[in-house]
């Protein structure tokens, strides 16, 4: 199929005035405003404020009350305005980082020596700007690569690190138990640090309270995904990239609970109502693999919608999953380990991934090899045939980064998702509509 | 080889045949009936293999443009893994009973998915290394990960690996340390004959040889550098840093310009031998198991070891000053994200230190080094 020179995707939906946000979006926004101003507020106090990997055991510093904030949200965030480059080009030229490193530590170291430099960003219009750090929270489950990032942010700005290392299952069995107690010994000890640094007594009862609400929401989450089952799909499936944030930076707060019961209860309203999110027809339906390509969101979602495209199901949100007992510290050392597919054999991860290709009903599956993320790179290289082979649908891939925005080219991905578009009307013409298991 | 050669250049050629055919190293290995483990680099406890009865072999790569390992490398893979899974994937491996390989970085991880995919007739027996190395439980932790490996060699390698044995092979493994220290220290003393190329000869043959034989070798060369009066060096010095110094055509251009190498940090070379297997303190300490682990715990300045207050700038900036040398050269290998982050660090304290640094580009498979070739005249030119 020719490209289209003129830029527009073939069925694209006339241009229509901006719809309100929905109630649960505007919550979210509201609360993520909150959660940066708390912690402005705090550090001007002079209270600590901490910045975190995405997958750390949040549930310590919410049972401290003490605000966190999370670069890699942050970085997705200012990506997704187009604010980033300042930061990258500062990382790569005054500070000298290499460009092949992750273009989320660059834009966060970047930021993070500016702000050293400078004080504060807040006026140079960031938003939204991350108040300085006064100690980290690392946790490798993501990837190495947060670990080295941490280290520089610690050195750079002299700062401690309260380190869980996740380490990461090479094997597809469960952890072992030597893992686990490893893993649990980390989170004692971290518990025991920071009552040092804080100053304060961990409170156990309201550790409990908090790891209740936190599997709370994340059931929550897991069931309003579950409902993109149905076919045709209640949300356009980049909406889930929308809803992410509360689940990172709010993961044990009840806002979170607010929101989710929201977006729930809305998303059953289009169910009810034969709406959508998604604008358009359905006309197919794939499985996205791998982070967003923040800078390029836009253009991703328009050329999609342009094909009838629904991205349904992505694998990304799941790393949130953190699924344990509230109690058990144990199935919560072990929960750490294997939330993030990252953390897990491909085997694992695309064991995963067909099971909810078929339950999502996808004709194909669409993959970033996002030049940032090595490792989820591979697992799509050595698990494309693994999908191919056992959930027989097509696989393509397009290159891009999550916040580099010298990696995407919008000629390939369009003619990496014609190819696709290609494949899955042959196989739909061949074999008929795969049917969703919970329409 | 002629009979006339003195002894010591005939062994640092015996040497640098072994650095130079890894492979035919492997078949008289595996003609001589040996059973042979791949070890991934770094930092895998070969001891293990070693006290087994087996020949550990490094799997370091070469120069190989890759056409197989594409399917399943992304393009931003370091040439290092990316040559090691094409000789896998092309039988270039083949007759290793298995491979070892440590989970040290991102694409360690994608690896040992690559390597099962790509390389089925060589089982892997993967390991991590515990990051949080300061944390009470760590020790212990990796200790009963390597017991995980032991029981993987003797299941792979039909053999049994007792602590007796074990004890053993630690012995000889800090001897051959101890050995490698010596050389790099009496090889800064005959500059004119232990060249950039010949130094790394010496360290990378010790890779492809079971190391009582290549300890023996080196204290014999070493004994014989002492014999030799001190040679006054009047070229430039540097000390190098990184992965790998390689392809050896680069180490040749530096050579050509005058410069000599008086100190390492890279890990094919003297970051394996710098920390001993500590002896340990408490009864359970000094048990050959915790021992092997323990090394871990002592290892400074490495990118691959977390630490905060990273040592690695001070430690080289020490070792120049130490040994007289004008610069720091980075051979910092192409997508290797964990050097990458150390690199900023590294070119500040040697800033500091008022020491010359010098950035190469380090892609084992490259076959033109024009680009590095440029760097360093201009880095000589300028007077360092």
């Amino acid at each position: 199929m020719a490209g289209n020179s003129a830029g527009e995707t073939p069925g694209a939906p006339a241009q229509k005035p901006k719809a309100p946000l929905p109630k649960s979006r505007a919550l979210v926004n509201e609360q993520t405003a909150g959660v940066y101003a708390r912690a402005w507020e705090a550090h001007e106090r002079g209270e600590p404020v901490g910045w975190s990997t995405a997958i750390f055991p949040q549930e310590l510093c919410e049972t401290f009350d003490v605000p966190v904030l999370y670069p890699e949200n942050n970085a997705a965030a200012i990506s997704a305005r187009h604010m980033g480059e300042p930061f990258i080009q500062h990382a790569e030229g005054e500070m000298k980082y290499p460009i092949n490193i992750c273009s989320y530590a660059r834009l966060n170291m970047g930021m993070a020596d500016k702000m050293r430099k400078a004080e504060s960003i807040q006026t140079q219009g960031i938003d939204p700007a991350m108040a300085p750090p006064a100690f980290l929270c690392l946790a490798n489950n993501s990837c190495t690569q947060l670990m080295k990032w941490y280290e520089n942010l610690s050195r750079n700005l002299n700062i401690p690190v309260f380190f869980v290392d996740c380490l990461f299952n090479y094997s597809e069995e469960e952890p072992a138990a030597h893992k686990i107690a490893y893993v649990r010994g980390q989170i004692e000890n971290c518990i025991r640090q920071m009552e040092e640094f804080f100053g304060k007594k961990f409170d156990w009862d309201r550790f409990l309270e908090v790891q209740r609400i936190s599997q709370t929401n994340r059931v929550l989450f897991n069931e309003i995904v579950a409902l993109n089952a149905r076919k045709p799909a209640p949300m356009n499936g980049f909406d889930l990239f929308n809803y992410m944030a509360p689940l990172v930076i709010c993961r044990g707060k009840e806002s979170t609970t607010v929101i989710l019961t929201e977006l729930k209860k809305e998303t059953e309203a289009h169910i009810a109502a034969g709406t959508s999110t998604f604008r358009g027809e359905e006309k197919h339906r794939v499985h996205w693999e791998g982070i967003a390509c923040w800078p390029n969101l836009g253009h991703n979602l328009k050329t999609l919608g342009g094909y009838g495209v629904n991205a349904v199901m992505n694998g990304y949100v799941t790393a949130w999953d953190v699924a344990y007992e509230p109690g058990d510290l144990d199935g919560m050392a072990r929960a750490y380990q294997v939330s993030s597919t990252n953390s897990l054999t491909t085997p694992g991860i695309m064991k995963k991934r067909i099971a909810s290709i078929d339950r999502f009903g996808c004709d194909g599956m669409l993959c970033h090899v996002n030049r940032s993320c090595k490792l989820m790179t591979f697992h799509i290289m050595v698990g494309r045939e693994m999908i191919e082979e056992e959930a027989k649908v097509p696989v393509a891939n397009f290159d891009g980064d999550q916040s580099d925005t010298r990696v995407f080219s919008e000629a390939q991905f369009e003619t990496r998702l014609q190819g696709l578009v290609e494949i899955m009307s042959g196989n739909r013409n061949k074999n008929g509509n795969k049917e969703a298991r919970h329409a | 080889m002629p009979d006339a050669m003195p002894e010591l250049e005939e062994m640092l050629f015996e040497l640098g045949e072994v650095a130079s055919h890894p492979r035919r190293m492997l078949r008289q290995y595996l003609a001589a009936g040996k059973k042979v483990v791949g070890c991934m680099p770094v930092y895998t406890p070969e001891e293990l293999a070693h006290a087994g009865g087996m020949t550990p072999m490094g799997l370091w790569g070469g120069q190989v443009t890759p056409s197989l390992a594409g399917k399943y490398n992304p393009v931003f893979t370091c040439s290092i893994m990316r040559s090691c899974l094409e000789y896998g994937m092309s039988g270039v491996y083949d007759g290793l009973g298995c491979v070892m390989m440590p989970m040290l970085c991102d694409t360690f991880r994608g690896m040992s998915a690559g390597w099962r995919a790509g390389v089925k007739a060589i089982p892997l027996v993967p390991f991590i290394h515990p990051q949080n190395r300061t944390d009470p439980g760590a020790p212990a932790f990796l200790t009963e990960e390597y017991r995980v490996v032991r029981a993987l060699l003797e299941k792979h390698m039909h053999c049994e690996i007792t602590d007796e044995a074990l004890e053993k092979s630690i012995e000889v493994y800090n001897a051959h340390s101890a050995a490698m220290r010596s050389f790099a220290s009496a090889a800064n003393e005959h500059l004119d004959v232990i060249t950039p190329a010949i130094r790394h000869h010496v360290f990378k043959s010790a890779l492809f040889m079971p190391k009582e034989e290549h300890a023996a070798r080196v204290l014999a060369i070493v004994r014989e550098l002492r014999k030799r009066p001190t040679h006054v060096w009047k070229g430039k010095k540097v000390i190098l840093t990184g992965i790998t110094a390689e392809p050896e055509a680069l180490l040749n251009v530096l050579a050509e310009n005058g410069v000599a190498v008086t100190g390492d940090d890279l890990a094919q070379e003297s970051r394996q031998y710098r920390t001993p297997i500590p002896e340990g303190g408490s009864p359970m300490e000094r048990l050959p198991m915790e021992r092997l682990a323990r090394q871990w715990f002592d290892r400074r300045g490495c990118s691959m070891a977390h630490e905060t207050r990273a040592a690695r700038g001070r430690m080289l900036t020490d070792m120049a000053k130490e040994t007289g040398a004008d610069g720091i050269v980075v051979c910092l290998m192409r997508f290797c994200d964990v050097e990458e982050y150390d690199y900023p660090m590294i070119a500040a304290e040697a800033e500091k230190a008022g020491l010359h640094c010098l950035c190469l580009d380090i892609d084992q498979s490259t076959r033109d080094n024009g680009q590095s070739r440029t760097k360093i005249q201009s880095f000589v030119e300028m007077g360092m």
